[in-house]
């Protein structure tokens, strides 16, 4: 219980630290509506280049889809994956691993608390930009739905993150961990484009995989398709996901303890 | 190798051994592999070290780069694995109770910041406080109490990034002393402070030990730390002890040398003033009238070499120092282990 205290209380800290310098969540906001803007954009261009219609998404929907992919991936720090192998490198975990708490939960409360502002800044934004561009969102349900299916989304993939960071326990640079699970987020979680649109076996293959819930499962709720099973689906694979995270540091901090590199 | 049954083995000392003490640590070693198989390297990095440390004490720990000063802080504290050897930290196995100690222990790493640069501190304190279990009432009271000790209240309040290195170290050490600790492990913490930084540094720390009775156990490389913080010095190299004692007893060793500085009229060669001083003194000729004579006061009186050299050098000007202690440091750092 004391740990869950002071893991909420370190999840906060970091939200007040975000909070406390404004330009980086005006930098976030703007790079958000700017990507934003260009795909909704193509994928507007694209629907109606096809009948008004694409996998039987709606112009109006691609945006909202689109919007909403994109607050759930953009919020996320790049660079977690790299930090977490030159933390682990240059010692500074050390004063982690001397706190009388997990270092994968304070790291996680840590992360998921910094990107809780930059979530409410591109949801507000994204929801503004939709509704001006598309009108009013497709399903008010759904919508509701995807209240909660984005913070879910954002966390699953920071917990993600930590999974992979955790190669860096055995190798120091962990850009090609980092630069691998960018690419599967932004094609097979479906954030640039929803996976209905991918070849039937991708399609299949990305369904089963991990990724769809930190992107695809909040921007279909968002596009109007009120699929509650979606977000069972993302709880799913957050305590898989955390299941996977936690073996995998711990496994880690063992390596470091025993043999100090 | 040391296969990690081995490693799972080191632990614990004879209870009537850590009765009433803060550390007692016997025969720790630690070795490093690395490379490939077939080429593989071992770096004995800690060789079988041994000493207690009394509660309440305050404990320099030296020695040069890669000496096993860090190894033995990272075993003690429960984040590396020993090769070989045992410890008892508080009364517990560090690296077996690992989180137990670190509610119980403070750590200062250099400038290792364990606070938030764009929050005040007393918001990073309060999260501090929440991790190590602490009620919000008894947080707030600690932070009053530490801004008292370590005037630094007012600082509480002003976003880290706005406050000097001097400041923020101030606010590191009030971090890592919120829970109480009953040990605090400070590996170099006045690096990069200017004098009057360090100079308040030290006082706070001897105010923790003596008001509190926090057992301090310390490393640097400034030798002024040493001396005003620590009561007693342990050097370390190659992995080894080679020195522990009071560090008034390191000061007397020290003071078994004198250092004459002497200002010549004339030049005279180095030859020559060896001839005049004798044995037990070491000659340095500075400049070609401006020799530095160090004097082992146990072998010549530190008399008879001024009368010598009054009576047969062209004195111009002389003056008896004592070596700076970072001398003495460096001589014993060249000890064989």
């Amino acid at each position: 219980m004391t740990g869950l205290v002071g893991l909420r209380r370190a999840a906060t800290t970091s939200a007040e630290s975000v909070v406390a310098a404004p330009a980086g969540l005006v930098v976030t906001g703007v790079f958000y509506l700017m990507v934003t803007s260009i795909l909704a954009g193509l994928w507007s261009a694209a629907a109606a280049a096809t009948g008004g219609e694409i996998v039987g998404y709606s112009a109006a929907a691609l945006v909202w889809y689109i919007a909403t992919s994109e607050a759930s991936v953009i919020t996320i720090p790049v660079r977690l994956i790299e930090d977490a192998g030159d933390d682990v490198g240059s010692g500074r975990v050390d004063v982690e691993l001397l706190r009388p708490v997990s270092l994968l939960w304070l790291r996680v409360a840590r992360e998921a608390g910094a990107v809780a502002p930059r979530i409410g800044v591109c949801a507000v934004i994204g929801v503004v930009f939709a509704s001006l561009v598309a009108g009013p969102a497709p399903s008010g349900g759904a919508l509701a739905l995807t209240a909660l299916a984005l913070p879910l989304a954002a966390l699953t993939n920071v917990v993600a993150q930590h999974a992979f960071a955790g190669a860096s326990f055995w190798i120091r640079d962990a850009k090609g961990a980092w630069f691998l699970y960018q690419k599967l987020v932004f094609v097979l979680g479906g954030m640039l484009i929803p996976l209905e649109v991918l070849p039937g076996w991708l399609e299949t293959v990305a369904k089963v995989l991990p990724f769809m819930a930190m992107a695809y499962v909040p921007a279909r709720l968002a596009s109007g398709h009120v699929e509650p099973e979606l977000i069972a689906l993302q709880a799913g694979w957050l305590v898989a996901i955390s299941v996977g995270a936690a073996w995998v540091f711990a496994a880690g901090e063992r390596r470091l303890i025993g043999s100090g590199s | 190798m040391h296969h990690a049954p081995e490693m799972g083995r080191p632990g614990t000392v004879d209870r009537e051994q850590t009765d009433g003490r803060a550390i007692v640590a016997r025969d720790l070693a630690r070795t490093f592999t690395s490379g490939p198989r077939r080429r593989r390297k071992h770096v004995d990095a800690v060789r079988g070290i041994s000493f207690d440390v009394e509660r309440g004490e305050r404990l320099a720990f030296i020695g040069p780069n890669g000496a096993g000063k860090s190894t033995s802080i990272k075993m003690l504290t429960g984040i590396l694995h020993p090769t070989a050897g045992s410890a008892e930290v508080l009364g517990l196995v560090p690296w077996r109770r690992r989180r137990e100690l670190a509610r119980r222990i403070g750590t200062l790493f250099g400038q290792r910041s364990q606070l938030w640069s764009e929050l005040p501190p007393r918001s990073s304190f309060r999260m501090l406080g929440a991790i190590f279990g602490m009620t919000d009432d008894r947080t707030d009271r600690r932070i009053g109490e530490l801004g008292d000790l370590l005037d630094a209240g007012d600082l509480f309040d002003e976003p880290m990034r706005s406050q000097s290195l001097g400041q923020r170290m101030r606010c590191e050490l009030a971090a890592c002393m919120l829970h109480e600790p009953e040990l605090l492990f400070l590996d170099e913490p006045t690096i990069g402070l200017d004098l009057l930084g360090k100079q308040l540094f030290r006082e706070l720390l001897l105010r923790l030990n003596t008001e509190i009775g926090t057992t301090i156990f310390l490393t640097s490389h400034d030798v002024t730390d040493i001396e005003h913080v620590a009561n007693r010095a342990i050097v370390v190299n190659h992995g080894t002890i080679i020195y522990d004692a009071s560090v008034a007893a390191m000061r007397r060793e020290l003071l078994a040398t004198k250092r004459v500085e002497l200002g010549l009229e004339t030049p005279v060669g180095q030859e020559a003033i060896e001839a005049v001083v004798g044995a037990g003194v070491t000659v340095s000729l500075l400049a070609p009238t401006h020799a530095s004579l160090d004097v082992d006061t146990g072998v010549r009186a530190i008399k008879e070499v001024l009368d010598a050299v009054l009576t047969s050098l062209p004195v111009a000007d002389l003056s008896v120092v004592d070596p700076p202690l970072d001398r003495v440091i460096g001589e014993i750092y060249q000890r064989p282990a």
